[in-house]
Formats: C-alpha cells, sequence, structure tokens
C-alpha cells in the first residue's frame, strides 16, 4: 500500500521529472520490502519449527522406527541446534539458493519455477475475468440504482463474496465438466501450448473470476455512485454532453482510482485463492505447493513458497501505487 | 459491450482448440490414469517407498526374485518372478536362486545377472541404503555362484524366505549399474526390470510410466500409465465421472460404494488385505495400567455397530491382533462381548463408579478420526469421556510415538505373515521411547519369547500354533483390541480390463500389469 507516501496536488508536474520521481520512489519502496521479508521468513522457519510434526515423520511413514527418523533427521540438518539451522538457512537465502526439498530432495527452486507460472496464469486468469465481468456489472448496476437489475446485481454479487471457492469450484466443475462435457477438470495443461493452457485454466480461473466479479462490481458500483453526485459530473450532463461520454470520459475514470486500489490487494488475495482452487482441480502451484509443505512439514519448501508469495504481494502493491499516476497525473509520489 | 464480447471469444477460441487438442492426443495412445489420495510420493526406490502411492508408482517398474500372482497375497501361492526356479538345504537356511536369462533393465541398463540380485539384497538389508534392513537382519550372505545363479545364506530360520524376496519392499531387485551411477538420484530415476518405466515426475502432480519394450513377459499392452496425485476426494470423483481418470481411489465409506455404483460404466472394486484397526492400551499409564479399565474400554465397544457404521462392504471381523487371511492369523482367541453393564461394573470396580477422562490425539485422516469417532461415542454410553484433539497425520504419528495417548488406533496393513504385526507391535524392542522402538504403542513385554520361538520353527503347524497362542495372551491381557478390518475400494472404469481379477495385494491398490488393456 501507499504507506501515506501519496499525496495529490493540483499542479502537474514535468513528465522527465514525474519519472526521476516515480523510478526514486519505486527503489526505495524494494530497499524497505528486505526487512518485511526478512520478519516473514523468520516467523514461519520458528513457527513451523514449533508445530509438532516434522519431516522425517513425514517422510518414513508408519515403517518409521526410532533409529531411522533419528538417521533421516541427521541427513536433513535437523539435528543441529535452530540457531544454526537459522543462520545456515539466512546464508543460503543470500546467496540466492533456496535449497532443496526435505521430501523429494530436489532443488526447490526448480519446483517453484514450474509451478510458479501455473499459479501466475490462475491468479491473472481470474483477475480478467473479475475486471471484464466486475467493471460493467458495477457501472449498469450504479446506473439503474435501486432498480431490478442492481438488485440482481447486487445478490449475485452478495453470493458472490460468500461462496468459498472449494464450494464454488466444485459447483462449476460438476455443471461444465460433468454435466456439459466442456472443460477438463484434471491439471494444468501443457505450458508450451497456449490453447492446452487456456483450456486447462478457464474452470479454475472461472472459479476465482466469479468471486473476483463480485467484489469489483461492488467496488465499482460504490465508487460510480459516488462519482455521479459530484458537481462536475452535473456540470457535463449540463452542458449537454452525450451520457454515454459524461459516464465513461469524466465519471468512470475517476470512479476507477478506489478500485485501481483494492485491486492490488485482490490480486494478493487471488494468489492466497489459488491454494484451495489449485487442490480442488489438481493443477500445479503454488498454493499447492505450500499446503503439501504444510502436510509434510517441509520446511524448506515451504519458507521458499512464502517469500514468494511476500515478494508478489510487495509487487503487486508497488504496481497498483505506480499505476495511480497514469489514472490521476495529479498524484506526485515522495 | 466490447469487453464482455472479447470474453466470449477468447471463452470459445480455449474451449475448441483446447478440446481438440486434448481429444486428438488421447485417442492416439492406450493410457490409463489414476488417482491416488496423496500429495507427493516419498522414493520410487522400492527400498525406502513407504506409501501406497510410492507401491502404485514402483510396482509396475521392479520385479523381485518371486511374486505373488497378481491377485493374491497368499504367501502359499508365491509363484516364479526373476528367477526361474529355486532349492533349499534341508535345514532351510541356504537357499539357491537360478535366474532367468535374458531379462533387461530399462533404458539400456543391460541384463539381469546374479551380480545386480546380491547388489540389490544387500542394498535392501543395509539400513543406510533401505527403509526395511530389519526385515533381512537373518540374511547372512548372498554368494555370487555364476552368471545367473545366486545363493543365500541365513543365519537362523525366518518365517518365510520367499516372503521377504518377493515383489515388495525390499525384495525388489534394482540395477546394480543404475544405483551407483546415478547415487542419491536413483530415489527419483529409478531402474529396474518391471514392465513400465519411468519417464515423467512432476513433484505434487504425478508419475508418468511408458512401456519397457524389452520386458521379458513380453510388451505390455498399455503405452502408458499415469499416476495423479490426488488428495482431495471431490476432486478425485470429478475427474472420474469427467472421465479423464481411469481409475480411482474412492472412500472406504459405504455412502461412497453405493454412490459410484451408479455411476454408468463403474466398477467398484473392494479387495484386500485391508487394514487392520487395533485400539492399542497404553498399559504403563494410569488409569489403563488397571487391567479392568482396559477389559471395560473391551466390553463397552459395540464392532458390529462400528462396522456398521463404517459400512458392510468395506469392512470385515477382526477377532484377533492378526487377520485371518496372514500366514499366522486365528480365531482362536477369547473375545470381549459387547455388555456395557458389565463394562460399568469393571470401572466400579477399578475405582471409577462415575466413570473417568481421558484424553487424546487423532490425526484428521478420516480412515483414523470416524472410527474413533464411533469409539468415543460408544465409550461415552458407559461414562468414559474422551476428549479428542485432532492433529494433521505427519504431527499425530510424532505424538504416538512420544507416548502422548493412553490409547493409539493404528491402522495398517503388513506382510501377510503374523511375525511383522507382533514384532512391531508387541515385542518388547518396539516398544515406543525406546532406541529401538517401532510401534509397541500398549509398552506389552510378555510374549518375546513366543515371538522368537516362532520366528524360527521350521515346522509351520507348530508356527502357528505359537503365534496363536501370542495372540491368545494379547488379548487375555487386554494390552489391543482388535476392531475390524477395512478393505481398500477403488473405482475403475469398466473399459479397462486389468487382465486379473483382483482379490487381495500388497501394493494396496489396484495394480497395473503388463496384461491390463483397455478394450474397445
Amino acid at each position: 500500500m501507499s504507506n501515506g507516501a501519496l499525496d495529490l496536488s493540483d499542479q502537474v508536474p514535468r513528465n522527465d521529472f514525474k519519472e526521476e520521481v516515480v523510478i526514486k520512489y519505486a527503489i526505495r519502496r524494494m530497499i524497505f520490502v528486505l526487512p518485511t521479508l526478512w520478519a516473514v521468513v523468520t516467523f514461519v522457519f520458528f513457527l513451523i519449527r514449533i508445530v509438532p510434526g516434522g519431516p522425517a515423520v513425514a517422510a518414513l511413514g508408519s515403517y518409521a522406527t526410532e533409529e531411522s527418523i533419528r538417521a533421516l533427521e541427521k541427513q536433513m540438518g535437523l539435528d543441529e541446534p535452530i540457531l544454526v539451522q537459522y543462520g545456515k538457512f539466512l546464508m543460503n537465502l543470500c546467496q540466492g539458493n533456496l535449497g532443496k526439498s526435505l521430501i523429494t530432495n530436489k532443488p526447490i527452486s526448480q519446483e517453484i519455477a514450474r509451478a510458479l507460472p501455473y499459479t501466475l496464469d490462475l491468479a491473472i486468469g481470474g483477475m480478467i475475468i473479475g475486471i471484464l465481468f466486475g467493471i460493467p456489472t458495477g457501472i449498469i448496476t450504479a446506473l439503474r440504482r435501486n432498480r431490478p437489475p442492481d438488485y440482481i446485481g447486487r445478490i449475485l454479487s452478495l453470493v458472490g463474496i460468500s461462496m468459498p471457492e472449494f464450494y464454488l469450484g466444485i459447483l462449476l466443475m460438476y455443471l461444465l465438466a460433468i454435466k456439459l462435457h466442456l472443460f477438463p477438470v484434471l491439471g494444468g495443461g501443457d505450458l508450451s501450448h497456449l490453447s492446452s493452457r487456456l483450456y486447462h485454466l478457464f474452470l479454475p480461473a472461472l472459479t476465482l473470476g466469479i468471486i473476483m466479479t463480485a467484489f469489483i462490481s461492488r467496488m465499482v458500483r460504490s465508487s460510480m455512485l459516488n462519482v455521479l453526485r459530484e458537481d462536475y459530473v452535473r456540470t457535463a450532463k449540463a452542458k449537454g454532453l452525450h451520457e454515454r461520454a459524461v459516464i465513461y470520459k469524466h465519471a468512470l475514470r475517476n470512479a476507477l482510482i478506489p478500485t485501481v486500489t483494492v485491486i492490488g490487494i485482490y490480486m494478493s488475495i487471488l494468489m492466497g485463492g489459488s491454494v484451495l482452487t489449485e487442490i480442488i482441480f489438481s493443477r500445479p502451484g503454488l498454493g499447492k505447493m505450500m499446503v503439501f509443505a504444510v502436510k509434510d512439514r517441509d520446511y524448506i519448501a515451504l519458507q521458499s513458497v512464502i517469500i514468494i508469495f511476500s515478494a508478489f504481494v510487495f509487487l503487486f502493491n508497488l504496481i497498483t501505487d505506480l499505476l495511480y499516476s497514469i489514472i490521476d497525473p495529479r498524484i506526485e509520489y515522495h | 459491450m466490447k469487453i464482455l464480447k472479447f470474453g466470449l471469444f477468447f471463452l470459445w477460441v480455449a474451449l475448441g482448440v483446447g478440446f481438440c487438442l486434448t481429444s486428438s492426443t488421447w485417442a492416439q495412445e492406450k493410457v490409463v490414469r489414476m488417482a491416488l489420495k496423496a500429495s507427493d510420493i516419498r522414493s520410487l526406490d522400492p527400498h525406502y517407498g513407504t506409501t501406497t502411492i510410492d507401491y502404485a508408482c514402483i510396482d509396475p517398474m521392479f520385479n523381485g526374485l518371486v511374486r505373488f500372482k497378481p491377485e493374491d497375497i497368499n504367501p502359499e501361492k508365491i509363484e516364479p518372478d526373476l528367477a526361474e526356479k529355486w532349492d533349499r538345504s534341508k535345514d532351510g537356511l541356504v537357499w539357491t536362486f537360478y535366474l532367468r536369462k535374458g531379462v533387461k533393465f530399462h533404458k539400456g541398463y543391460g541384463e539381469l545377472t546374479a551380480e545386480d540380485v546380491k547388489f540389490s539384497l544387500e542394498k535392501a538389508a543395509n539400513k543406510a541404503t533401505s527403509g526395511f534392513a530389519a526385515d533381512y537382519s537373518a540374511l547372512d550372505k548372498v554368494e555370487v555362484i555364476d552368471k545367473y545363479t545366486v545363493r543365500l545364506t541365513f543365519k537362523s530360520a525366518i518365517p518365510s524366505v520367499l516372503g521377504i524376496l518377493t515383489n515388495y519392499h525390499g525384495g525388489y531387485i534394482v540395477s546394480k549399474k543404475a544405483v551407483l551411477e546415478k547415487g542419491d538420484k536413483f530415489k527419483l530415476d529409478p531402474i529396474g526390470t518391471g514392465p513400465f518405466m519411468l519417464k515423467e515426475y512432476i513433484p505434487k502432480e504425478k508419475v508418468v510410466e511408458v512401456r519397457h519394450p524389452e520386458y521379458f513377459r513380453g510388451k505390455a499392452k498399455l503405452d502408458r500409465i499415469e499416476l495423479w496425485f490426488m488428495p482431495d476426494a471431490s476432486s478425485r470423483e470429478m475427474a472420474f465421472r469427467r472421465g479423464e481418470i481411469d481409475i480411482v481411489e474412492g472412500e472406504r465409506e459405504q455412502a461412497w460404494v453405493n454412490k459410484m455404483r451408479q455411476v454408468a460404466g463403474t466398477a467398484i472394486e473392494i479387495f484386500g488385505p485391508g487394514e487392520t484397526l487395533v485400539l492399542h492400551f497404553n498399559m504403563t499409564k494410569k488409569p489403563l495400567d488397571d487391567i479392568r479399565v482396559r477389559q471395560a474400554i473391551c466390553h463397552a465397544i459395540n464392532l458390529e455397530e462400528l462396522m456398521k457404521f463404517l459400512g458392510p462392504d468395506v469392512t470385515e471381523k477382526l477377532v484377533s491382533p492378526i487377520p485371518l487371511n496372514y500366514l499366522g492369523g486365528t480365531d482362536k482367541v477369547p473375545g470381549y462381548e459387547f455388555n456395557p453393564e458389565k463394562a460399568k461394573k469393571l470401572l466400579a470396580e477399578a475405582g471409577y463408579p462415575k466413570g473417568l477422562d481421558l484424553s487424546m490425539v487423532i490425526t484428521e485422516m478420516s480412515d483414523y478420526r470416524r472410527p474413533m469417532e464411533q469409539v468415543q461415542e460408544q465409550l461415552r454410553r458407559v461414562g468414559i469421556n474422551l476428549k479428542m484433539d485432532v492433529i494433521a497425520h505427519s504431527a499425530f504419528h510424532e505424538q504416538i510415538r512420544k507416548d502422548v495417548n493412553p490409547l493409539v488406533l493404528y491402522v495398517c496393513a503388513r506382510f501377510p505373515t503374523a511375525d511383522p504385526m507382533l514384532t512391531q507391535f508387541y515385542h518388547s524392542k518396539s516398544i515406543v521411547g525406546t532406541p529401538t522402538a517401532i510401534t509397541n504403542f500398549s509398552h506389552y513385554n510378555k510374549i518375546d519369547d513366543l515371538i522368537e520361538k516362532a520366528r524360527v520353527e521350521p515346522d509351520t503347524k507348530k508356527q502357528k500354533a505359537i503365534w496363536a497362542e501370542a495372540q491368545k495372551k494379547i488379548i487375555e491381557d487386554a494390552a489391543a483390541l482388535p476392531l475390524c478390518i477395512t478393505k481398500f475400494v477403488f473405482a475403475r472404469k469398466v473399459n479397462v480390463d486389468l487382465g486379473y481379477e483382483m482379490r487381495s495385494t500388497l501394493t494396496l491398490v489396484t495394480t497395473i500389469k503388463e496384461t491390463t488393456d483397455i478394450r474397445k
């Protein structure tokens, strides 16, 4: 978020000067993120080790003997004092080495590199659907306030907000995949084939997209209603401008400012929302990786996924802040 | 509106192209896709694989010297696999195996020889390279006689020599060259002699195996098998109903069985050996150190009701700690009839006329949680308030090994002879909290002599009698209460012909063999 670093000003600064200020602002924000990331990974590092159950027991399963558990823990380096483990972890992290999964022994960076595109596809796909349907719905319900389209839109958005994604996902699966045979329910498709990728993406993205539509339409409706009451809208109407011009050129642009703010936040929520959606649709992805890492107490995998998630949350917030200046040129960065 | 139109256009392009691409790819190959209740494999090295998903992936890739019949785990019907024949010395300590000639390992790793067998068995017996080393503690040496002959010498007689050489756990034969060459990477890139070989392992998603073109029993009928890791039951069911999955691991619940029986083109397979559900009592902790309290619990539990709750199709009676279809299983043990009044009386005699409170942890896994919830309700009726904290499965395994529970429900299947179960659950060396601990949660130590005596008894009849005596003592001492057996439940598309009739398997899943095919 903006952390109070945004100011509105009546004066529009020169473009070259503004660019420089924006870059400096972005760099400063990126530097500030390092201590935040450190705090997050430190918290997770210690928290997961406090919780009962360890990766050795998970890896060995029901045949585990006391001796074999201890031997595997030694092999995993879990017999060392926790502060030594923490020191090694930070040192490796500074060198860009995320380590190897305690369960599969595969480099985590490889697993993340494979899973990340699927999660990004899902989050971006969900957001696109949310924007495509949320903004028009918001506009229509605002313009038809207290009339049947508004009632229907509000009821549907309430349903969308209240419905858990795993339930909605299963409903969509049943309807569009089982009954109508339109979409697959298994896997993420082949990343190298765009059509296969989109075909497998559609249902999970629709699941998240419907929820996003609900959030965005409510936000747009509320912003539009505020903006439509403003003097400049009334003035524009009084000037005899066409209604479409008033709505799209004057009202919508201003109504989008708070919407962009929430879209940035929702993008982070979508990354989190991918967890259940990926499990339901058996898609590869960071969310699924995180859940399984918790289940198997794969400390290394969990720490790494959380770092990536946190980095993305930060990135989306930064992009949101930077987008303000495009939507509203009066905004200055300090 | 333009935005909406663009959205719809995007939808139809994705739908059309994706559908065509997927359909054409599927039409070309004979593929069976199986979905299992798992998040990932642990290891594809057969000497480390311990979970159901590991077994499902490992079995099509490896062979043992001998094997169980594909449809049956009866140890008395073990048949040749990589070994054509064998002979044994009179004392049963020296076994000579004659290997098939011309058996090829996957991916050009050459012909199977006695060196590979020696290497594999020594690897299986070494605790640094195997999770099943304890099974081979009696193995003294493995000698290569010639390229196709190998001799095994045992320090003492063991219950089933052929048993530890089957296509199960440490009995799988690996390529010596591949293990030495790949080192630690062998766990995820294994080389065996089975009808299928590893093509791809995608963490958290699936294992893909393709036909081994030089398989010694002839090429497999399928081109490819895919084993999907799908922990969510609804997703597995949806994928099966959608036709994207051909064989699916089901829920061991009557409701699931009944529901799936209604799905057209579906065969439901319910098979053994099943997993035993046994309630172990911690005999060292109050109040269960008093036999009357343990007996009261036994009398308070209504096994009929429990089995009805879990489902008549998916459960089977278990009267002693060892199932009847295991070598050494018996029904000649005293039972505890369901008698709540007697339970209350015993509790009163033990000093708990108003009942008692117990607390324990239980895993979130429904295979454990559901029966335990039923037991909890039955105990409540006689005044025993059992507080259960539900925790993650791996945490549960850790906690019960730390002796936190007065009662431990343990669900498992083992090699179908009495020795592994008796040793792991009732021998004093296996008591939890000790350096040699395995899974003796009751701290029981009164049948060590019987377990050890039966282990070296060459006469099967006498051996069975000793095992029966051991089980009788366990029940008399109320160290544990056998609840029931839950069988494995799978749904299969009827066009998938397994090539055998599934009755029981140690891999605990519907296994894919070279005979498995897809009917038009």
